[in-house]
């Protein structure tokens, strides 16, 4: 029997060392080996073993790739691994993508998954290293990674989540503090979300966003005016659910000039956008940042949805959470990597100007078909 | 004898506007310290030929015949047991001094005592034919296996007994089959006509004005030659196939232009001659490169620099450095000038200025001639080439450092102009960290 996370609902033997390991179990109580690890979008450090470009033209003669990477007959980068990642972990799935204007992959994402005696529990974390600070695609790599460890161990433990929220956006923090050097400090955007029955908490620092995307809105006809994009989410203890279905939402909020000009009502939500200072965040994880606030809200939502994590890469062409959900549901209820090929897509082909990371959560947990 | 390995660091904007085409990148060339083998065995390794100048002319004052012969066995005292060598007299034709029947010797107390010997007999009298004292050198090179072959030749006087042709026939025989320090001594010789063959021959030029420094001259340039452990180092240039490549230049210690001297591998390969490499020795090269454009957010890699030498087994590549081309839409990254290819851009152009303005000066093309030299001491002062600016100054007056505003001295010594000349491609370098 195989569950939806690929996992078998009995005990099974332990992949490494062949003992019966428990449903539950985090790690072999035989060998220690981890039976459900987080998933990141490292990538390994390969590249295509062919030039795109040169295979594509018949013209152009045959030639390879050198170690480092690059075409020998064109001299072009052929993608990285990291260039284009694609992650299914049955409960959720996302793609990290470089867009077509950067010469690399600058954003990371790490997914997990658990099964613990309260049930499933889906783990995303979405990161977004800032590309005016020194080697912001490790930034955003080593916060993704040291984050979903940490919310991974609460969630097998069962622990509170806000609270593993805050413990693990600050052990990214720390991360990167231990990355900064001569060179300066690597820095990155940082957004999380933890799924489990019934509730979602997010936690963010800049302008990497969550979203509700609820199912039915796709087709127009939900509540949210498409003028109310960045409706705020009480942080903390959200509303309680109510009896009718929770419409698509922003779950989270900007730290960025534009947003703190809309929220104190010195400009429209349009002009913040369009001015040249839109992007400027105004809180980042890294060791030159200053203290460190991050936001916790918690979420239940009533009626079947999916949650979006995503980098202003995508967000960036369509921010309405109406919009984004007419793009990914219904797909994202039962194929969430098909919805995020198709959210990545929809950016690259409006423009690809910044990396696309989109990760999907369909909710609730592993009911649709693996 | 283990190769020697190699670093090649490329420093350079990658960054390149929507469009831009043009790359341009400073590599900085050095061999690992490995102390040099000591006393290679007689068949491989090392070969040198003194060359000594003994037309009429060296006679007149009688200091320079006699200074050329102390500074010859100077320069054979130095060099190393085991060592091939050979010293040539040089007239209109060219003969054998040591060994006396011709060929090489190998270096030991007594074949060093016997050469010593057989330079004191040299005597002035006769005319200058430098191609005739090459081909000479060339035969007695061939004569060993020898694969590091250097020869120091000695001049006082223009190369008067045979055509510009034969002298160039002969210089493009010689290519790559050894390096060739040039020095003139005195004021009477030319400058040109010494700088074709040490450049060709992968060596300096320049000039011993006093007959009395040429013993310790000689005796630093030996003690260098001993010193290179490497034959045949090419720097090997790869680049994409549908890149130009500009120029490839030597750009310290001394400007070199190597464009024209790419032996071509294969379409997208050439390799450029250094010479012959010491221990921890270190050259910078400026590469540029013209590739085709890129949109905003591809990298390529515009070049591929490395080191190769011959060895039994093949070319041995050691070492290499990319050079990187990036597109980006942001202005502040591709409009970044990087301040070592700006360094010796000024470089460059300070040597050529010189020599501009030095052979407009010789024609009498005054106003060419104030211009360039003012010129070349702005670009001497912003780089802080603070020998060139003292040379400079001694053949113009300086009115305005800053803006180039110069007079032409009305008496200059020849050998000060000659300096200038000769001294006008040696660079001054500028260190990645101090950047």
């Amino acid at each position: 029997v195989t569950a939806i996370d690929g996992r078998s609902t009995e005990d099974a033997p332990c992949p490494n060392c062949g003992q019966l390991v428990g449903v539950w179990d985090g790690y072999c109580e035989a060998c220690g080996t981890e039976l459900a690890p987080p998933v990141v979008s490292s990538g390994t450090p390969g590249h295509m073993a062919q030039c795109p470009v040169c295979t594509a033209d018949p013209d152009s003669p045959a030639g390879g790739v050198s170690p480092d990477g690059y075409c020998e007959v064109c001299g072009r980068k052929v993608p990285a691994d990291r260039d284009h990642v694609e992650v299914d972990l049955g409960l959720l799935a996302g793609i990290s993508d470089r867009g077509l204007r950067h010469s690399r992959n600058e954003d990371a994402m790490a997914l997990a998954t658990s099964r613990t005696p309260d049930g499933q529990v889906a783990i995303a974390v979405v990161c977004d290293g800032v590309s005016t600070s020194p080697r912001p695609d490790s930034a955003s790599l080593a916060a993704a990674q040291a984050a979903v460890r940490e919310l991974l161990t609460a969630a097998r433990l069962g622990d509170d989540m806000e609270e593993a929220s805050q413990a693990a956006v600050r052990l990214a923090s720390a991360a990167l503090r231990g990355l900064a050097g001569p060179d300066g400090a690597p820095a990155c955007t940082y957004a999380s979300a933890v799924v489990s029955q019934g509730c979602i908490t997010v936690c963010w620092v800049g302008d990497s966003r969550a979203y509700w995307l609820a199912a039915g809105d796709e087709a127009g006809h939900g509540p949210v005016e498409p003028d109310a994009p960045t409706r705020p989410v009480t942080e903390g203890r959200a509303a309680t659910a109510s009896a009718s279905p929770t419409p698509s939402a922003l779950l989270t909020r900007d730290d960025s000039l534009a947003a703190e000009l809309v929220a104190t009502g010195l400009l429209s939500e349009e002009d913040a956008m369009a001015s040249p200072q839109a992007h400027v965040i105004t809180q980042w994880l890294g060791a030159d940042s200053p203290d460190l606030n991050p936001h916790v809200a918690r979420f239940e939502p009533t009626g079947p949805g999916v949650l979006l994590v995503c980098s202003d890469g995508l967000w960036n062409y369509r921010s309405e959470p109406p919009d984004l959900a007419g793009m990914a549901v219904p797909k994202a209820l039962t194929s969430p990597l098909d919805a995020a090929a198709v959210l990545v897509k929809f950016a690259n082909d409006a423009g690809g100007r910044d990396n696309i990371t989109a990760v999907l959560v369909p909710v609730p947990l592993g009911t649709h078909d693996v | 004898m283990t190769q020697p390995a190699f670093t090649v660091d490329v420093d350079h904007n990658q960054y390149l506007p929507e469009g831009g085409r043009d790359v341009s990148a400073i590599a900085t060339v050095t061999s690992d310290g490995t102390p040099a083998v000591t006393a290679a065995e007689p068949g491989v390794g090392s070969a040198e030929i003194i060359i000594v100048d003994c037309s009429g002319s060296m006679d007149v004052p009688h200091t320079k015949i006699s200074q050329a012969r102390a500074a010859t066995a100077a320069a054979v005292d130095v060099v190393r047991d085991g060592v091939w060598f050979a010293v040539i007299a040089g007239t209109s034709f060219a003969k054998p001094v040591y060994p006396p029947a011709g060929g090489m010797a190998v270096a030991s107390p007594q074949t060093r005592a016997d050469a010593k010997r057989a330079v004191n007999g040299l005597r002035a009298g006769g005319g200058t034919a430098i191609g005739k004292w090459l081909q000479l050198a060339y035969q007695t090179f061939g004569s060993t296996p020898a694969t590091l072959r250097h020869a120091i030749l000695l001049t006082d006087g223009r190369n008067q007994h045979e055509t510009p042709e034969e002298l160039a026939a002969a210089i493009s025989a010689c290519e790559g089959n050894f390096t060739c320090d040039c020095r003139g001594v005195g004021t009477d010789w030319e400058v040109g006509e010494l700088r074709k063959v040490s450049t060709a021959l992968l060596g300096t030029v320049d000039i011993v004005p006093d007959p009395a420094g040429l013993a310790a001259d000689f005796e630093a340039m030996m003690r260098t030659a001993m010193s290179k452990q490497v034959a045949d180092v090419a720097l090997r240039v790869w680049t994409p196939q549908q890149a130009d490549i500009r120029f490839v230049k030597q750009v310290a210690p001394t400007v070199e232009d190597l464009s024209g001297r790419r032996t071509p591998g294969s379409p997208q390969v050439g390799d450029y001659p250094t010479g012959a490499w010491g221990p921890g020795e270190s050259r910078d090269y400026h590469v540029g490169i013209r590739v085709a454009p890129g949109f905003v957010g591809q990298e390529m890699l515009a070049a591929r620099i490395s080191l190769v030498v011959s060895s039994p087994g093949g070319p041995q590549v050691l070492g290499q450095g990319l050079v990187r081309a990036i597109w980006t839409d942001d202005e502040a990254l591709s409009t970044k000038i990087n301040p070592r290819v700006a360094h010796y851009t000024g470089q460059a152009e300070l040597a050529s200025a010189i020599q501009e303005g030095l052979e407009a000066r010789k024609q009498g093309d005054e106003g060419t001639a104030t211009a360039r030299l003012g010129r070349a001491v702005v670009l001497a002062k912003e780089s802080g080439n603070e020998d060139t600016a003292r040379l400079l100054a001694k053949v113009v007056d300086v009115v305005d450092e800053a803006t180039g505003t110069v007079r032409l001295k009305k008496k200059v010594a020849d050998e000060d102009e000659m300096a200038l000349d000769t001294r006008s491609t040696k660079t001054v370098r500028v260190r990645k960290e101090h950047a």
